[in-house]
């Protein structure tokens, strides 16, 4: 229950490497407090660094770490009240899956009773309540994560949780479950959430806002409907989004823009450069028409992909891929050339990868 | 072609048993047989080829003739344990810290620190024991239980930090930082999340720090006279110009009892697979 503030902390586990290189930039971020947050990025984009650095277990190369305005960047972990959970499973072996969920309190000297009510009440949302009594090290995989889960939400008075793809391991039928049993544990406390996946369903789902890395950045912050909407980068818009975003190379015309030699109107007036921009636009947004009008496109059918309730359409407008993403409905077009329509107002300028501001 | 190979492979691990074995069934049978029985050419069954007789055995445990070897199996115990015990605390406590934290002092890094330990197994005893007698004289424990004691856990120690390291590396760090976000200091979170992960590890460790232990006879030789007296050395004084086969086939047996009791207890630990995949 704090805000964190990192103030221009970044991180290199190479001494004296080049900035270039440090496993994490310097950057500047806060996370409000009782705020969930969603890291996602590629493997070794540094989410667990950040992690890392917020909890403590990484001594950052530069910068301070703030709780609350309060400098806490030479405390120790234990100092700083941080829950984390792990990827992979760390239980006690030696103890019972009681024991393993009380430790924590045990550690910070709660009182028996409260300690009980916690973790009984953990236990219970996690679907332990009946083996609290068993070996914690006889459990299977799945379960042991749980225990791990439990660690990190018995505490209601951590300063942050932080998970580091703590459903990575889980069954895909449980996840949903037990993502939404975390929601319920963390409402009732209500701590400043970090969770860092690589599934943009389960950031968007979860999280009230995402932050999307790469190469030891963050590229953009914004809710999932910014995020979708507006991305700031053409990494951004190809990283969130299934399928991701189309990207059309498009030329200066006397007004405005063209493509593929047919005027494309936008609701924004087009960059001034001399680069050839690239406009932005979901497959969502893509619709198949029947009737020629404004910012339609001859296109021609390369391919079909079902996606269950939906299908995805991969046509070839004006020698570029485009993909549509069509209610299963619509059904597959019968003729091979048809019209595809780009809605004006869908449509977002990139200019050298970053979206061009908007006016 | 493919059955020639297990054939083959049996008939290698035939020979090999039968070269391990042999010098303890000779050890076997000639610590039941008198003088006559030894002198009159190879024998291996009892009754048929030889009368046997316990001569031999009860020569060890205070028998005219012989010596108590009990005395002495109570001295390599007493030295044996508590090295071993001592080695493994301090052992993996030092292993425990170069496996987890980084120490530089000039170009001295963690790998030199681990190989010096390991150096102190590569120099000749020889070399040592001068300075160990020296030491001990100068404290006043030569001769005794403690000065035998200190200087095992010096041989000892390089083993056990060696196992241990190795071990404790192959520990995720991330079971030292669960118990750090708990509420750990680097110590309990090595009493309460590392050592009960750490069985295997200490047992092998333990094995050999036994091993070695038990078996010293070089240093239990020079730095102790007539207060105190191991196994191997009991067993070495048996001899004379005559040698007593069947005496020291006894004792030998006698002496190599505890390790081989050990052996049986550790393979069928080990044969449950309680060694491996501790960790998750
Ligand atoms: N202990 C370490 N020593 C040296 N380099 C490290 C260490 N931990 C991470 N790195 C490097 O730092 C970079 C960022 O790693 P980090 O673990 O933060 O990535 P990540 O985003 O969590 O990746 P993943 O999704 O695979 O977990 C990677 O290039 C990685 O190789
Ligand atoms: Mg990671």
């Amino acid at each position: 229950m704090a805000r964190l503030d990192l103030a221009d902390v970044g991180h290199s586990y190479v001494p004296d490497a080049a900035e270039e290189r440090w496993a994490l930039k310097p950057l500047r971020l806060t996370f409000e407090d009782a705020r969930t947050y969603a890291l996602v990025g590629p493997s070794g984009c540094g989410k667990s660094t950040l992690l890392g650095i917020l909890s403590g277990l990484v001594t950052p190369s530069r910068g301070r770490v703030l709780f609350d305005g309060a400098d806490v960047t030479d405390l120790p972990t234990k100092a700083r009240n941080i829950a984390q959970v792990f990827q992979f499973p760390v239980i006690y072996r030696s103890m019972t899956v009681y024991d393993n969920l009380a430790f924590p309190l045990r550690c910070r000297r709660w009182d028996r009773a409260r300690i009980d009510a916690k973790v009984r009440q953990v236990a219970e949302a996690l679907d332990l309540g009946g083996r609290l009594r068993q070996q914690a090290r006889r459990l299977t995989a799945d379960d042991k994560q749980l225990i791990s889960l439990g660690r990190g939400l018995v505490r209601d008075d951590v300063a942050a949780l932080l998970m580091d793809e703590p459903l990575t391991t889980i069954d895909p039928q449980l996840k949903f479950t037990l993502r939404r049993k975390i929601r319920e544990i963390t409402e009732q406390f209500r701590p400043t959430v970090i969770y860092v996946t690589h599934d943009q369903y389960e950031a968007m789902s979860f999280a009230q806002e995402l932050l999307v890395m790469d190469g030891g950045r963050v590229v953009q912050q914004g809710t999932p409907e910014q995020l979708f909407e507006a991305p700031s980068s053409t990494y951004v818009g190809w990283f969130i989004g299934s399928p991701p975003m189309n990207f059309l190379t498009v030329e200066h015309a006397r007004e405005g823009l063209s493509l593929g030699g047919r005027p494309l109107a936008a609701a924004w007036d087009a960059p001034q450069v001399t680069a050839r921009p690239q406009v932005g636009i979901r497959p969502e947004y893509v619709r198949i028409v029947t009737e020629p009008g404004a910012n339609t496109f001859p296109a021609r059918l390369r391919g079909v992909q079902d996606h269950g309730a939906q299908r995805v359409l991969e046509v070839d407008l004006a020698g570029q891929p485009v993909r549509a993403k069509v209610p299963r409905e619509d059904g597959v077009p019968g003729v091979e050339e048809f019209l595809v329509h780009l809605p004006r107002t869908k449509i977002l300028p990139y200019v050298d990868g970053r979206l061009a501001t908007l006016p | 072609m493919p059955r020639l190979y297990p054939a083959f492979k049996y008939t290698v691990i035939a020979l090999w048993a039968c070269f391990v074995a042999g010098p303890f069934m000779w050890a076997a049978t000639t610590s039941f047989k008198d003088a006559n029985a030894v002198q009159g050419g190879a024998t291996y069954l009892p009754w048929l080829q030889y009368e046997p007789t316990a001569t031999g055995w009860r020569n060890i445990f205070g028998g005219s003739g012989g010596v108590d070897v009990l005395g002495p199996f109570l001295n390599s115990a007493l030295v044996t344990v508590a090295a071993s015990a001592i080695s493994l605390v301090l052992g993996s406590l030092a292993a425990y810290g170069l496996s987890r934290f980084r120490y530089r002092a000039g170009f001295v890094k963690n790998s030199d620190i681990v190989f010096f330990f390991v150096s102190q197994r590569i120099m000749p005893p020889v070399v040592l024991v001068v300075p160990f007698f020296y030491l001990l004289q100068v404290a006043g424990l030569l001769d005794t239980v403690p000065g035998l004691v200190i200087v095992t856990v010096a041989l000892l120690l390089p083993i056990a930090v060696w196992v241990m390291v190795d071990f404790f590396n192959g520990i995720p760090r991330e079971i030292d930082e669960m118990a750090m976000l708990d509420g750990c200091n680097p110590l309990t979170a090595f009493t309460r999340a590392i050592l009960p992960n750490s069985l295997p590890g200490l047992t092998v460790a333990a094995m050999f720090c036994a091993v070695f232990g038990w078996n010293d006879f070089f240093f239990a030789f020079r730095l102790t006279f007539t207060e105190i007296q191991t196994l191997p050395q009991a067993i070495v004084a048996l001899n004379s110009s005559i040698p007593p086969w069947w005496t020291l086939s006894a004792a030998a047996l006698f002496g190599i009892s505890p390790l081989v009791l050990l052996a049986i207890w550790v393979e069928r630990y080990l044969s449950k697979g309680n060694l491996s995949g501790a960790i998750r």
